[in-house]
């Protein structure tokens, strides 16, 4: 109650905006401008090619990440500009897009801050676009689908309560429970460019996996039966794109290898 | 039921109607509704199986192209290790067997990395027909390579020996 009167000048203390309080004024922070070329093409104009166009904007009034320079671009340059984002802190998998020739989270990559330095920013590669940077995820998700990514175990437990779970068995799907699907993997993988209809790719089959390797499901075997033909699982290469570019560092590849093993050991 | 007899009779009102313009809109429907269609092809755009929530369907289950397969590779793979060290270090002309099995496995072992490359690259369901050539091409290479391979070997000095006199030479 007491408390209640005093509250605007605690507000005055942690304001941001401090300086203009100040008896003597704050120098401005020097102008950096840095060119941002950004991948556009609209849908509605099907006879444009796609093209790179250029902005520039002062990364002094910009948050650190690429994400941010993106909506203060959508934000006072051109509205025009499309991309997917939604939480802004690598946890929605919304903003995958290919930085700089690596596809990661737009939110989790910081702005190079070198001098003279470009950043070139496309969607994420192979894929067909929607529009400038929103990539169509629709055969992704379909694939995701295909591997029934849910619990199969038509026994309930004793106690009909909940399917309990050694502590070691747990461990097994770390690494692999995390997996936000923002598809940087899989577009990263060559062999899922060329063969994507047929090959699931890295992000699938590490989901794939962690129900193969999960103690609780009880149709194990109908899981990896799936997989036993020369696309779906086989296309891999081990080329390692996936584990090098996942922004969560994740690591598909070593899943995909823990299939071929038990596969070959079945 | 009850929707699809409510189209059907609409259609046909339409078509009723204005046959000149229902014509051509019923001749256009099926191509991009038709849900039991394997692909429905957009022009320019993907081509989904099914509808966007249908889930991609898995190839006929098949060990000799799935897991054998690929233990098969890698087992001759490594096999080939030592299968060379061996060939280099005893005389081909006492052991004969011996390098014509490092022939015979060399040649299997370039066929299925050729092979790999054939269903990456060409695969008859994208290239109907330079696939089939391709695939019908290397097979008609590996044969006659491993009909070379075994008349040099039986008529000649073999192949470890062939590799020794040039590395000498």
């Amino acid at each position: 109650m007491s408390l209640l009167p005093r509250l605007p000048c605690f507000a005055r203390q942690f304001s941001s905006s401090a300086a203009r309080f100040l008896a003597t004024p704050v120098d401005k922070k020097p102008v950096l401008n840095k060119e941002f070329k950004i991948y556009r093409w609209n849908p509605d104009e099907p006879a444009k090619k796609p093209t790179l166009q250029s902005y520039t904007i002062d990364l002094n009034q910009t948050g650190p990440m690429i994400l941010d320079a993106l909506i203060k671009i959508k934000n006072e340059v051109d509205p025009t500009l499309t991309f997917r984002r939604s939480c802004r802190e690598g946890i929605c998998g919304s903003c995958a897009m290919n930085i700089d020739g690596q596809n990661t989270l737009a939110c989790l990559c910081r702005i190079d801050r070198k001098e003279g330095k470009d950043t070139k920013i496309y969607p994420l590669p192979h894929m067909y676009v929607v529009k400038d940077l929103v990539p169509d995820l629709t055969l992704f998700y379909k694939q995701y689908k295909s591997i029934k990514p849910y619990l199969q175990n038509p026994e309930p437990p004793a106690d009909g309560k909940e399917f309990l779970q050694s502590p070691e068995d747990r461990k097994k799907l770390d690494g692999m429970y995390e997996c936000i699907l923002c598809a940087c993997c899989s577009t990263s993988c060559p062999s899922y460019w060329w063969n994507q209809d047929e090959y699931l790719g890295p992000a699938t089959l590490m989901q794939a996996y962690r129900w193969i390797a999960d103690s609780r499901d009880s149709h194990t075997a109908e899981r990896k039966e799936v997989l036993q033909n020369e696309m779906s699982l086989y296309r891999c290469h081990t080329i390692f794109n996936c584990s090098r570019t996942c922004p969560k560092g994740l690591n598909p590849a070593l899943a995909i290898a823990k299939i071929k093993m038990e596969l070959a050991a079945d | 039921m009850a929707s699809s007899l409510l189209a059907s009779t609409s259609k046909r009102a339409l078509a009723r109607r204005s046959p000149a313009f229902a014509k051509p809109f019923l001749a256009a429907r099926p191509a991009t509704t038709q849900s039991q269609s394997d692909a429905l092809y957009v022009p320019g755009g993907p081509i989904y199986k099914g509808t966007v929530n249908d889930p991609t369907t898995f190839p006929e289950p098949s060990r000799a192209h799935g897991s054998h397969h690929w233990s098969f590779e890698r087992l001759l793979s490594a096999s080939l290790i030592p299968l060379t060290g061996a060939a280099f270090a005893t005389s081909p002309s006492v052991h004969p067997v011996l390098d014509g099995l490092l022939g015979v496995s060399l040649v299997v072992h370039s066929h299925i990395g050729f092979d790999s490359m054939v269903v990456d690259y060409l695969h008859p369901r994208k290239w109907p027909v330079i696939g089939r050539i391709a695939t019908w091409g290397l097979r008609t290479a590996t044969i006659g390579v491993l009909i070379g391979v075994y008349q040099f070997n039986t008529n000649d000095i073999g192949l470890t020996e062939l590799i020794a006199k040039v590395w000498s030479a």
